[in-house]
Parts: structure tokens; sequence; C-alpha cells
């Protein structure tokens, strides 16, 4: 008796994961901008007839790269400079423009997995310095230049972030000599780990005098704690554009699905994003109905 | 002069419980009122709050108990109070919630504080010292279980509770939740049964083959030592290889990732207990009662349905309640490789700094393995009961 539960438990655990072949299987990272591009996917591909399966959320990037070249998975929204690690060329100045970056990245995962990288968004998720409001409006700081200029003359910046950002030779080293600033050690506070919501936070409740923060460019919880994002203008970071990726065999039974998304994709700017992200993040609401409202609001959903 | 020492005892640990209990409303916070999900929020400890009804009652309460676990002998008078006190924790902290939530806003969160979570342990702890003192069959401890789990329920179900921050992210949610729950149960108790099945055989093999019980124990002594992310991770190569070239396996469900790797890692560690229990268990049986059935010309397999097992069925238990609150725990990190399960809030929340979600995900983990483990407990007595 206990043999025969035994096997049906573990065939029922193992059938939960058994794919519909018909449905396109949409999925994303588990973060929340993976959540809400994720859903954007299956909301509009279901408007538009196509069926999906929802797998959205589940798991990290090495996880979804596994499960999409395996094809477990179709489609999934990923970054434009992700495809520098999975390929091994993450020294190639192609990733600095998100025109060559994307095209450098649809040829690689192409000739090598056949997998197709549909329009990408305009925004750009990759590390920045957002400055707290009350500190960017009287100096006028808006770029990064802006900034390289206000701090070289005196400016008190203290800046919070992760170890990896103040000493990784493509983040911060980068931006001091390319905007000609240079942060003194009492200057700056080091956290051990990535997160940005805790460098965020530090900037946003001042914490040991911090008014600059790492962020990624699209963050959800920039704008309630009242911070600016320097933009980028000499090109320092790479540039990571949410791109959905999908494995061409589906692409080919569905070719419906890149007229439906690039439109989608393309009014996707980094200000939309952060929004977005925000009211997922800071309001708590959850990414299916976030995606939803925008979608109706942009005229994509009836 | 027993009986003083049992009063000194009980006092000792009352002292400790009421002692942490004066800290928890004297320093730590009740509540934090934020503004938004990830806001730093206001503290407000519990005194602060005595312009409300419900404060000054559970206040009140809060003195009675104290004075209860004190002085009062009687348990069930004990357990009485501190049960009242419990409802009336549960509702200050609901209505507090509610008080200070702005009448138009969906953001703004109530987080239960350091202070309420005290609180919550110590009657908690008094409740099952009560319990305990009462000396409850083991039924009745499941019966208990279930009276204060259904206590628990009326308040969730009432909406007393809504505002607080927890049930605001499962408000948003609900419909998740519960797959998660139940993806989370199939993948513990699906590993729970392949492991029985796997190594109950195994154990009574070890227990006849001296030679192998040696091997076997130190290899799956070694499996355990593996973390279990890594040991996720390492299964994802092979299963995933599997998937795509044995046409077979891929359509009975195997995957590199999501519930197949996460079921094996599962499976693999929980045979050590099993295994180790069965052997020690079967160990333990009287060799004499054993000899008296092979003399009354019963064969080894009659002997091992009839005597070996049914006597050792008691260790085997615990050990089969060792690996169902391991797993109910492992089951968590699955969710980082597809698996599912309530380690999806988890991670969500780790990545968005909102903590309610964590605790959504952490709270009934918690409460699912504490269940097991106090049901699995009160069959193991009743049977040693029974047995004796």
């Amino acid at each position: 008796m206990l043999k025969k539960f035994a096997l049906a438990v573990s065939l029922s655990a193992f059938a939960a994961g058994a794919a519909d072949a018909a449905d396109v299987v949409v999925s994303s990272k588990i973060d929340t901008e993976g959540t809400l591009l994720g859903n954007v996917i299956v909301l509009a591909l279901n408007a538009n007839g196509i069926k999906t399966q929802d797998r959205v959320a589940l798991g990290t990037t090495p996880v979804l790269r596994k499960a999409i070249t395996a094809g477990e998975i179709d489609i999934y929204p990923e970054y434009t400079g992700n495809a520098g690690f999975f390929f091994n060329k993450a020294d190639d100045p192609a990733w600095k423009n998100l025109q060559q970056g994307y095209d450098l990245a649809k040829k690689l995962d192409y000739d090598a997995n056949k997998i197709v990288w549909l329009t990408p968004s305009p925004a750009n998720n990759t590390w920045a310095l957002a400055v707290r409001n009350d500190v960017a409006g009287p100096n006028n700081l808006k770029t990064m230049s802006d900034f390289g200029k206000w701090v070289a003359s005196g400016g008190a910046a203290k800046l919070v972030a992760s170890a990896e950002f103040i000493n990784s030779a493509g983040a911060l080293p980068a931006f001091q000599t390319t905007y000609g600033f240079t942060l003194k050690p009492d200057q700056e506070i080091v956290l051990s780990g990535g997160d940005t919501a805790a460098t965020i936070k530090a900037a946003a409740d001042q914490t040991n005098g911090a008014n600059t923060a790492m962020v990624y460019g699209t963050d959800g919880a920039i704008q309630a704690a009242e911070l600016t994002v320097l933009e980028d203008d000499k090109n320092v970071q790479q540039v990571y554009a949410p791109t959905a990726i999908i494995r061409e065999e589906v692409l080919k039974a569905n070719p419906k699905i890149e007229e439906v998304l690039a439109p989608i994709f393309k009014s996707l700017s980094a200000d939309e994003l952060r929004k977005l992200n925000g009211k997922i993040q800071v309001d708590g609401e959850p990414a299916k109905s976030v995606a939803e409202g925008y979608l109706k609001e942009k005229g994509f959903l009836k | 002069m027993e009986e003083t020492l049992a009063v000194r005892k009980l006092d000792r640990l009352g002292v400790v419980l009421v002692t942490a209990g004066v800290v928890a409303t004297a320093l730590l916070p009740f509540i934090y009122v934020k503004a938004n999900r990830i806001a730093a929020g206001k503290p407000m400890l519990l005194t602060q709050l005595l312009n409300q009804p419900s404060a000054i009652i559970l206040t009140i309460l809060l003195i009675v108990t104290a004075l209860a676990v004190l002085f009062l002998h009687n348990a069930l008078l004990r357990l009485v109070i501190a049960t009242l006190c419990f409802a009336a924790l549960l509702a200050t902290i609901g209505l507090a919630a509610a008080v200070f939530t702005p009448p138009n806003s969906n953001a703004a969160r109530m987080t239960p504080g350091g202070g309420f979570w005290l609180l919550f342990a110590v009657i908690g702890l008094i409740i099952s010292d009560a319990l305990v003192k009462i000396r409850l069959t083991p039924w009745m401890r499941i019966a208990a279980l279930a009276a204060y789990t259904g206590l628990l329920g009326i308040f969730l179900t009432s909406g007393l509770l809504d505002n607080l921050s927890i049930m605001k992210e499962f408000a948003t949610r609900s419909a998740q939740f519960w797959t998660e729950a139940l993806a989370h149960l199939l993948l513990a108790f699906g590993s729970l049964a392949t492991a029985i099945v796997i190594g109950l055989p195994l154990g009574i093999l070890c227990f006849w083959v001296p030679k192998l019980r040696a091997a076997v124990l130190q290899g799956l002594s070694l499996i355990q030592t593996i973390p279990s992310l890594a040991l996720f991770g390492i299964l994802m190569l092979p299963l995933g290889y599997l998937a795509t070239h044995v046409p077979a396996a891929a359509s009975i469900g195997i995957r590199g990732i999501g519930a197949a790797p996460a079921l094996i890692a599962l499976i693999l560690y929980s045979l050590l207990p099993i295994v180790a229990n069965t052997v020690v268990g079967l160990q333990g049986v009287d060799p004499s009662v054993r000899d008296a059935a092979a003399g009354m010309g019963l064969t080894r397999r009659q002997i091992l349905t009839g005597i070996d097992l049914p006597l050792a069925f008691p260790v085997i238990l615990t050990g089969i309640r060792i690996v169902l609150v391991q797993a109910i725990g492992l089951v968590t990190v699955a969710a980082l490789i597809g698996g599912g399960g309530f380690g999806i809030f988890i991670f969500q929340g780790l990545g968005q700094t909102a903590m309610d979600l964590v605790l959504l995900g952490a709270v009934p983990t918690v409460f699912f393995a504490f269940s097991s483990a106090v049901i699995l407990d009160a069959v193991i007595d009743s049977i040693r009961g029974s047995a004796a």
C-alpha cells in the first residue's frame, strides 16, 4: 500500500513539471523585473490568441539558460549584456553600445543554440550611481559627467556600494577614470553583498551620511527612496537591455510572437520600468496586475 | 521533598519566561508602522498603544498570566489563562494594525515587531509547558494541536488580522500561495515516501549483512555533508542529459530543473536517517525473542515481519519524523531551481527586501514542520505505550 502511495505521489510530482507540447512555455527569472516582464509576455500572447503555459519566476539566470537550451521552456526575458558571460566574450567593447551588443548577442545565441533574440527594450538595467534628490537638485546633477565635475571640485559625495562594485576594474574605477573624479576611502561605505535594495535603503535613510547609492538602472525602489539615477553619458558600463529570447522552432510555429511583443518592448523605457518595478516592490502589488495595468494603459490589451 | 524540587524547577522556568515577557513589552517594539513595503517604519511599543481597549485587556491578561505562571500550581487553570492571553495577543496586533493603517492607503504596511514575536513565543511556551504538566495521552496531544490550529484559523479567517503586512502579502497572491503549499507538501511527502520504500529494505539488508553496513552508512553520511544547493546543481547536469537523450525519461517528467532534481536530492538526504534508524531499531530487538521465534520454526522472513519490524517500529518512526521535518525545511531551497514550494516567497522577498514576503514563506514552513513533529511524536509515543 505504501509502495503504491509512494509511486503515485512521486509520479504526480514529476508530472507537475511536464509541459503540454502545443502551448508556449513562458518563463522568467525570479527577480522583480523578471517576474514583471514574464507576466507581460504571458498576457500579451494570451490576448493575441497564442496559448501559453505560465512558468514565470522559475529561478536564477543559470537555471533559465539551462532550461531554454534544453528545450524545457520556450521564451523568457534576458539581458543583452549577459550574453557576454554566456559565451565568454565579456571584454568585447560591443557590449557598451545597445545596438552593437544586441546584434552580437543575437548572432552568438542563434549560431550556438538556435535561440532568437526578439526586439529589445531601450532601457539599460546596468550598474549606475544614484544621488539623493536633495543633493542632485541644488547641484544640477543629471549625468555622470556632472557628478564627476561636482566631486572633483569638492562635492560632499558619500557612496554606499558593494565591494565588487568598488574594486571591479569595469565598475567604479572605470567611472572614476572616464569622468575625472576620485572618491577618498572615507567617502565610500562598502557592503559585502551586491544587494541594491540595501544600498538604496542606506542612501534613503542617510545611514552613516550616505547620499549616493550603487543601483541597477531600473530598480523599483529608486523613486520611493527619492534618488536620481545619473546617466552614463560616456557609456562606461555595458548595456543590459531587457529582450525576450525564444527558441527558433517555437517562433517558427508561432511567427506572430515577434510582432506582438516588438511594440510592447519598445515602449518599456527605463522610466516606465522603474515605475512598474516600484509598484511591485514598494507598493506590493502583484506582478500580474501591474503588467495588466500597464498593457491596458498603453492600449496593448483591451 | 520531590514536590518542593518540582515547584522550584517550575518557578525557575516561570521566572525566565516572565522576565522575557517583561523585556519584550517594555523594550522591544510591538508593531512597526511603515509607509510602504520597503520603508523603515516607526516602531511602537505596547506601552504606547495603551489608549486602545484591546491593548489594555492584553496588558491585564499578561499580568494575570505572569502571576499564574509564578504562583499557580494547577496546570489546567494556567492553560486556560495562557490561552486567553494568546487570543488577546492576536486580537491586539490585528486591531492595532487596523487602527494605524491610513484609510485609503494600499501601500502602508503594519509589521509585528520583536516584542510581539517574543510574547508569542513566551505564551506558546507557557501553553506547551502547561500541556506537558497535564500529561495528555498522545492522541489528546494531537487533539490539542488541532484545537490551537483551529483557534489560529478562526483569527485568520475572521479578517481580524487582515491589516497585518504578512496578510496583505497573502492577499495579493493567495492563489499562488495555495499552489505552492500543495507543491511543497507533495515534494516533502513524496520524497519521504520514496525514501522509505528505498531505505527500509536497504536498512534491513544492512542489518543482515554486517559487512555492508559500514560502507552504506559511510556513503550516506558523505552525501549528507554535501550542501543542498550544491547537490541540486550537481543533479541538474545528468538529469538534463537524461531528459534530452532518453525520450522515455522526458515523458514521465524528468527534467534538469524543477521537481525532479529536487525530489532526487531530497530522497538522497532522507536515506541516512531511515537506514541508520532501521539498523539501530532492528539491533535493539532482544536477541532472545528472535531465538525463541527461530526455535518455534519461523522462517527468517516471518521473524522479520512478525517480530523484528513491529518491535523496531518506534525507532524507525523516529527516523521518519527526522526526515519529514528536514524535508519540509529543505524544500524551501528547491525554489531556486524551479521546484516550487514556499521557498519562492522567501527568495522573492529577499530580492525585493520585503521581509513580510519572506515571512509569508517562512511561517507556514515552520508551522508544517512543527505540526509534523508533534503528530509523529504522538504516534511514536502511542505505539511505545501500547507496546509496553
